[in-house]
């Protein structure tokens, strides 16, 4: 049964939306959009179906490569993730075609000055409202539009709420998607990433020596007066995470202090629906690799490859580790030949995408390299899901 | 000239409707980019398009150095205190933003940005077929 409604601009741009019952299955409605002004396109269509959105969290502290990960993962879904136009230009939400991108700093309960005056940071709990990021998460997830509070991290201050559609995938990235028990039921597939100490004191330096007014010691202080609360309430997050991206420094070079050589290990959990974890070699042995050799000529130090299995936090995990640096394209593709379940959909997908973003830090070592996979692998989700969504009501009526 | 005079109706009527929607979230050149127009736009209309992008780079960090110096202040006091650990907690935040404004920068191009809110102008017509 199909229904067309014509709706006028001016009342879609307000506070219209519209709703779904999660019980309707197969019916979709398709709105049609006839605008007034030229545009590249004179209409577009919006299929308001009973969709399932599927949430995915990221969790990882401040200035460790989250937004660089938003915009790997945006991108293997295409499209430019942007902020919604016509809004507030402080907000954190980033919008796509398929995804869109929550800020979890939108919820914290306590502005700048009210956490300044109570004396707690941003990783405590207290100053988060965990309440209302269940409600929303959960309405976005069963396609209700939410108007979610915007926190201005220029002012510190909570400005006025805007609008968000229920889109076909929602990312919550933060210092909490894993923290409250309710959010975490709700996620469909959570990441972890994971800097150790000295590789973030080299990222924060690097960040920050520009600016003027900090020098090392302020730097140091400020990770060291953040550490406590990062260990009491982000930290512990990782053991629920599906997959973890932990950052360390390299072991090929002794006694090395420039941090620009990582060694990157990809944790990820065995018997995650939908989620299959790559592998080199043969799943569930323990291989160690360096392909430089013959066939392939690298530069010093090399890259080192190690596959295993292991137990994290009581949990059956592989994890694939990366040692070095890519200095060629024909190392990435080379690499990328001899691992398998990458669920790329193309020989060579996964050095178009690290070559897209060249310019992004980490593309030249494992940190863009399992980035990138972990957002085919995400991409694999969705269709997994999407497919089973599709033939579990078709058999529902068949029954 | 009739097109000339059509294109400035359209400039204008769009003058008209975003100067009542306050925030105006007109970029600078709009202006400069139509000199034909300038004679048409006066003056008093300067007032109502205030520049509506993200806060300047320059705001971001005189509050970084500010932060810095109130954080070492208070954490003068007593090192392992909660005003201590938030001040440089706000430090981090504000660090943060100002990377973020930096890296934005960078890479975007005022014309884009433009045509990405306007994009029946002049300026940012395509033909494509």
């Amino acid at each position: 049964m199909a229904v067309s409604t014509i709706y006028s601009t001016q009342a879609l741009n307000s506070t219209h939306f519209l709703t779904s019952s999660p019980s309707s299955s197969s019916s979709s409605k398709q709105v049609f959009f006839y605008r007034r002004q030229t545009n590249r396109r004179f209409n577009t269509i919006i299929t308001c179906a009973a969709q399932q959105t599927v949430v995915i969290g990221l969790a990882a502290d401040s200035g460790c490569g989250k937004s660089t990960f938003m915009r790997r993962l945006t991108s293997v879904f295409g499209g430019a993730a942007e902020p919604p136009k016509g809004g507030n230009p402080d907000s954190n939400t980033l919008i796509s075609d398929m995804t869109t991108v929550i800020c979890l700093d939108d919820y914290h309960s306590l502005d700048r000055t009210g956490r300044k005056e109570k004396g707690v940071t941003a990783l405590d709990p207290r100053a988060n409202d965990f309440d209302l990021m269940y409600e929303q998460v959960k309405a976005l997830k069963s396609g209700i539009a939410v108007e979610k509070p915007i926190y201005n991290h220029v002012t510190g201050l909570l400005d006025a709420p805007e609008l968000i559609q229920p889109p076909k995938i929602l990312v919550i990235e933060g210092l909490h998607p894993m923290f409250d028990e309710r959010v975490r039921d709700l996620l469909d597939f959570s990441i972890y990433l994971d800097i150790s100490n000295e590789v973030k004191f080299a990222w924060k330096i690097q960040r920050d020596m520009a600016e003027r007014g900090h020098s090392l010691e302020s730097i140091k202080a400020s990770i060291e007066a953040r550490k406590p609360d990062f260990d009491a309430f982000i930290d512990p997050q990782k053991q629920y995470a599906d997959a973890v991206i932990e950052v360390l420094p390299t072991q090929l070079i002794p006694d090395d202090n420039e941090g620009k050589v990582l060694r990157v290990r990809l944790i990820m959990k065995e018997g995650v629906k939908y989620f299959s974890p790559v592998y080199l070699f043969d799943e569930g042995s323990t291989i160690s690799w360096i392909p430089c050799g013959r066939k392939l000529t690298c530069s010093y130090p090399g890259i080192k490859f190690n596959y295993q299995p292991d137990s994290y936090f009581d949990n059956e995990v592989s994890v694939v580790e990366m040692d070095g640096q890519f200095d060629r394209l024909d190392e990435l593709i080379y690499v990328e030949s001899h691992l398998s379940n990458l669920s790329t959909k193309f020989y060579g997908e996964v050095t178009q995408q690290m070559l897209k973003h060249a310019d992004f830090p980490g593309s030249n070592n494992g940190t863009g390299l399992f980035q990138t996979i972990v957002g085919l692998k995400i991409r694999d989700l969705y269709e997994q899901l999407i497919a089973n969504k599709a033939t579990a009501p078709s058999e529902a009526a068949k029954a | 000239m009739a097109t000339i005079a059509t294109s400035l109706n359209i400039a204008t009527q769009r003058a008209v409707i975003t100067s009542k929607r306050q925030p105006a979230r007109l970029a600078c050149p709009v202006r400069l980019n139509n000199p034909w127009n300038l004679g048409s736009r006066t003056t008093n209309r300067l007032v109502s398009f205030r520049p509506v992008k993200a806060t300047p780079e320059g705001v971001i960090s005189d509050k970084v150095e500010k932060s810095i110096k109130d954080a070492e202040e208070t954490c003068a006091g007593d090192p392992v205190s909660g005003e201590c650990v938030a001040a440089w907690d706000e430090v981090e935040e504000l660090s943060a933003a100002a990377s973020h404004a930096r890296d934005k920068k960078k890479d975007s191009d005022p014309l884009e940005e433009y045509c990405k809110d306007n994009p029946e102008t002049n300026e940012c017509r395509t033909y494509d077929n």
